[in-house]
């Protein structure tokens, strides 16, 4: 086996596997190991950090790397294809995706697509032998070949393979879904060749398809586990079916939300050349959570025929009350962060916790909401825009989490936040620049506890929020990443401790405490939109395409 | 304030000290990054505090709009507010009110606008700039002046200049009264524009009051003056501003200009432009800034800067990376400005050892060669280096450049 291969084994494992239950609430543990030995463990139900344009936004690698719930990284490709060949292709060295974008092979798992996940905009059909990604430069079409290339060349840790997902006008005709299944399923088999050097194949996890109808789904799935002959055999070698090669089922719930949307609303005729509205592929939560409910019956037309063993992974969820469904009604193992750091463009403090704190239980939020009602309910976060924070000294989760420097109280580690914004530490280094003070070489030693200071406060982030100061939107992201991940310790705390009852229970509990609509969402966005249109004048023309509600990362400009 | 120094250039006026203030020890020469509004651009304190910084500067005149003085009194001064550990500058509000506003009229009570709030017309007093400095908190606090264009002539100049000699008296009064002498020092601005008359008649005045302030500021320049007379102003000041006492040239940012001010004496300088310039793709380095919009970086997998051990460049970052997130994400900026604020912090640390070591010329004459060896000395850092016996074109056929010369790498790809 050659030295120079790096991406890292998948192995995973339900803490029951023996339930023969398709669906339910499970927990379990996706363990990467490098060939050098390196193990990196995550625990499911668990999340994923999205990217855009290789960064995750707003942080600096120092903040990405200091932000340890940030685990598993997500990296649309498709910004790259603006130069030929891709850049990160030229990389050299071992873990070239993660060497070009400054993770760590230590500290990150990084899963490649070819598109955007939450992009839902319209797109050019795609072809029988290519997909139509966006760049900058315009639309790209990507041959099953080329993906298999430039996988090869990056090395993620987990590649999605190619699918075909329309991007055209739903609803799609009977025809239209077969084609897609036909080549979906085609371009599974391509990324699944034989290759010379089987290690140096990432973990390829594949896309369901099918749409919104039942039966496409379904046919989708049993294509996966039909056990292949002849010709097909071989071309997949060593795998039986091309299930065996796979690692993981992924949803990506923004094309599924468009064809929903487009079922229930009938396109007067003349309007059928209109690609959906801004508003339509919006991915930030709505008060519309009609959507779960059916969803979850297209999940499970998917999963059906499929073995439990292995990981599922759901794009774009809209809330943690979404989130909860899914676990509870499925028994998806991972998320991904996209709306907890759309929150933070948009000036949301996360504060919540599952399971729900006796503090918590039954109490209405004091601030917000009040511009919207909540029904009587706690916001899961703070809209820091709103100047009932201008004096407001706690920390971002200051009803749900302490901070280090706080921690005097023997707090449970469930308590506190170790965000960069709640738990700020004194850096354990300064940059030495030529005849520095004495007392800077005061540096905490690698082996001393680290020193925290007191936690960044509402009234401060406020503040930068107003200025447009981006520092706001770095501590924003931080902290929401790590509520997140706080929630989802919480969710197999409960399910591995109180079991299945107990935790359907405690959702329960998170529904009548916490606001399902996330009114407070609504608030901050027309706030945020306010702030940043009083300030956007002279802004260039190529800076206002990131303004588009569905980027990642747009609320600042530069 | 300890203020002492510890080491003089043989040739030239430059000399390294040791500033202790309430925050903490800053060595100086130094470069103050700016956090106008109590944040250097996208960064943590932790982060700026890692790169080796010490000592940054917020505007007056923007904390009093936003959050405003209440906040800032109830957060327990801007320190506290914005987690800043370190030592903290604040200017007088002065100079924003007079660039920010198009409806300001000096009087002797103090400088007439209208606030932004209620339009109403408003008065800032020097009383009140320093009341609201104290609130603020700031280690080191700076007089009101009053402020004109470096491009003013006429009997304005003179003016100016004489009344901020009397808004120091009541600076220095308001700051004697207050309590706060043990934990905030008052800067003196030496104003009179591009006369050298008047900027000796001003010198000799504040530094009649010495016993009133901690240190002495350099205004009324980088306002868009000929570099020849910049240069020359800064030397006449310097050389009459008091060996015991700190000397700050406001709004300096240039490497070149840096280190011209060192040589002439000066210890303190600030400037938004190596974080403002970071927004727009560019690296400073000391072979000349780089602009990373320019498709030539597209490929290229060298960091800006090999041996910089700011948080960029040590993790590798590549200039094809940061090509292919420049002006597109914030983190592009984020990873520039701490670069960026790395090198100026390196400009001025090598300066210190150099001066302490005795090669102070030997690192004027390396940095030039670096910086602009490939396009040309500019004529004014030629002029102001020999005027204090360090001739950079010695034993060199080097190219000279008249004019502004600070050096670009243009846009166009
Ligand atoms: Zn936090
Ligand atoms: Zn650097």
């Amino acid at each position: 086996m050659s030295n120079t291969v790096n991406v890292a084994g998948l192995s995973f494992t339900l803490a029951n596997p023996t339930t023969t239950r398709k669906f339910g609430p499970r927990i379990g543990s996706a363990v990467f190991r490098r060939p050098n030995g390196a193990e990196l463990t995550i625990e499911t139900p668990g999340m994923l950090a999205s990217s855009s344009r290789g960064v995750i936004p707003h942080l600096s690698r120092d903040h990405h790397n200091l932000t340890k719930a940030i685990r598993w990284v997500h990296i649309p490709f498709e910004t790259f294809l603006e130069h030929s060949p891709p850049v990160p292709t030229l990389q050299a060295g071992k873990n070239p995706l993660h060497t070009f974008l400054g993770f760590l092979p230590s500290q990150h798992i990084l899963s490649m697509s070819i598109r955007d996940p939450h992009d839902g905009k319209g797109m050019p059909s795609n072809g029988n032998a290519h997909v139509c990604a966006s760049s900058l430069r315009g639309v790209r079409k990507i041959s099953p070949s080329t993906w298999r290339s430039h996988v090869g060349a990056c090395q993620p840790d987990i590649a999605i393979a190619l699918s075909d997902t329309p991007f055209t006008d739903p609803p799609y005709s009977q025809k239209r879904l077969t084609k897609s299944i036909e080549r979906s399923v085609q371009w599974l088999a391509d990324i699944l060749q034989p290759v010379e050097e089987p290690a140096l194949r990432p973990n390829i996890f594949v896309h369901m398809s099918g749409a919104t109808s039942i039966p496409a789904r379904r046919a989708f799935s049993e294509s996966l586990t039909e056990i292949l002959h002849g010709r097909e055999a071989d071309s997949v070698k060593p795998f039986r079916c091309l299930d065996e090669g796979v690692s993981g089922y992924t949803f990506n719930l923004v094309p599924l939300r468009l064809s929903l949307d487009a079922s229930i609303r009938p396109v007067p005729e003349d309007q059928h050349d209109i690609p959906p509205t801004i508003d339509s592929r919006d991915p930030l939560p709505t008060r519309n959570t009609r959507h779960a409910d059916q969803i979850i019956p297209l999940l499970q037309a998917s999963l059906i025929s499929l073995p439990t063993s292995k990981t599922r992974l759901i794009n774009s969820a809209r809330s943690p009350h979404e989130i909860l469904l899914f676990i509870q009604n499925i028994g998806v193992d991972l998320f991904d962060a996209h709306w907890a750091q759309r929150a933070a463009d948009i000036g949301i403090a996360l504060d919540f916790r599952f399971p729900v704190t006796e503090h918590a239980r039954g109490k209405a939020s004091t601030k917000l909401g009040k511009e919207i009602p909540t029904n009587g309910k706690r916001n899961i976060g703070h809209n820091l825009y709103h100047n009932d924070y201008t004096l407001d000294f706690t920390s971002l989760g200051g009803d749900s989490f302490v901070g280090s420097y706080d921690d005097r109280a023997n707090m449970a580690t469930q308590d506190i936040c170790l965000c960069a914004a709640c738990s700020p530490a004194i850096p354990r280094t300064r940059i030495a620049h030529g005849n520095d003070p004495n007392e800077a070489s005061s540096i905490i030693p690698e082996e001393a506890p680290p020193r925290y200071r007191p936690p960044y406060t509402r009234a401060y982030v406020h503040h930068l929020l107003h200025t447009h100061e981006m520092t706001a939107h770095s501590l924003l992201v931080m902290h929401n990443i790590s509520v997140l991940d706080a929630f989802f310790a919480g969710v197999r705390r409960v399910v591995a401790e109180k079991g299945e009852q107990e935790f359907i229970e405690e959702v329960k509990v998170f529904e009548s405490t916490y606001d399902g609509n996330l009114a407070v969402f609504d608030e901050a966005r027309v706030m945020w939109r306010n702030v940043e249109m009083a300030r956007g004048k002279g802004r260039l023309a190529r800076e206002k395409a990131k303004q588009e509600e569905s980027t990642l990362g747009t609320a600042v400009e530069l | 304030m300890e203020f002492e120094v510890l080491a003089k250039c043989h040739t030239t006026r430059a000399r390294v000290s040791r500033m202790k203030l309430a925050h903490g020890v800053t060595m100086l020469p130094t470069f103050m990054p700016v956090a106008t509004q109590a944040a250097i651009k996208g960064l943590t304190p932790e982060q700026v505090e890692s790169l080796g910084v010490s000592l940054i500067l917020n505007n007056t005149y923007h904390l009093n709009l936003r959050p405003g003085l209440k906040v800032l009194q109830e957060a327990g001064g801007a320190h506290k507010f914005q987690g800043w550990d370190g030592n903290l500058l604040t200017d007088s509000g002065g100079f924003q009110m007079v660039s920010l506003n198009k409806f300001m009229t000096m009087t002797e009570e103090g400088a007439l606008f209208e606030s932004p709030f209620t339009g109403e017309p408003t008065m800032l007093t020097p009383e009140e700039s320093i009341s609201i400095q104290h609130i603020i908190g700031a280690d080191i606090i700076m007089q009101l002046d009053d402020v004109v264009s470096s491009l003013t002539v006429g009997p304005r100049v003179e003016e100016a200049m004489e009344r901020s000699v009397r808004w120091l008296d009541r600076c220095i009064a308001q700051h004697e009264n207050s309590g706060k002498k043990r934990t905030q020092n008052l800067f003196a601005i030496v104003q009179g524009g591009l006369d050298p008359e008047l900027r000796d008649r001003c010198l000799d005045e504040m530094v009649k009051r010495k016993d009133g302030v901690s240190g002495f500021a350099i205004g009324g320049l980088s306002g868009g003056e000929e570099k020849d007379i910049f240069w020359r102003i800064i030397k006449q000041c310097a050389e009459k501003l008091p060996e015991d006492r700190p000397r700050y040239s406001m709004g300096i940012g240039f490497a070149e200009d840096l280190l011209v001010c060192v040589a002439l004496g000066v210890d303190m300088a600030d400037c938004v432009f190596p974080t403002r310039t970071a927004r727009f793709g560019v690296a400073l380095t000391h072979q000349g800034p780089l602009n990373l919009r320019l498709s030539k970086h597209a490929k290229d997998f060298n960091p800006i800067d090999e041996a910089c051990p700011c948080p960029t460049c040590e993790s590798g970052t590549s200039r094809a990376m940061l090509h292919h997130i420049v002006t597109h994400e914030t983190a592009a900026a984020h990873a520039l400005t701490l670069h960026n604020v790395t090198f100026q912090a390196q400009v001025m640390g090598r300066a210190r050892t150099a001066i302490m070591e005795g090669t102070f010329p030997d690192y004027l004459h390396s940095f030039f060669a670096n910086y602009f060896g490939d396009v040309g000395y500019p004529e004014w850092c030629v002029n102001a280096l020999r005027s204090v016996g360090v001739d950079l074109l010695e034993g060199k056929d080097i190219n000279v450049v008249p004019g502004q010369g600070a050096k670009w790498e243009y846009a166009k790809s």
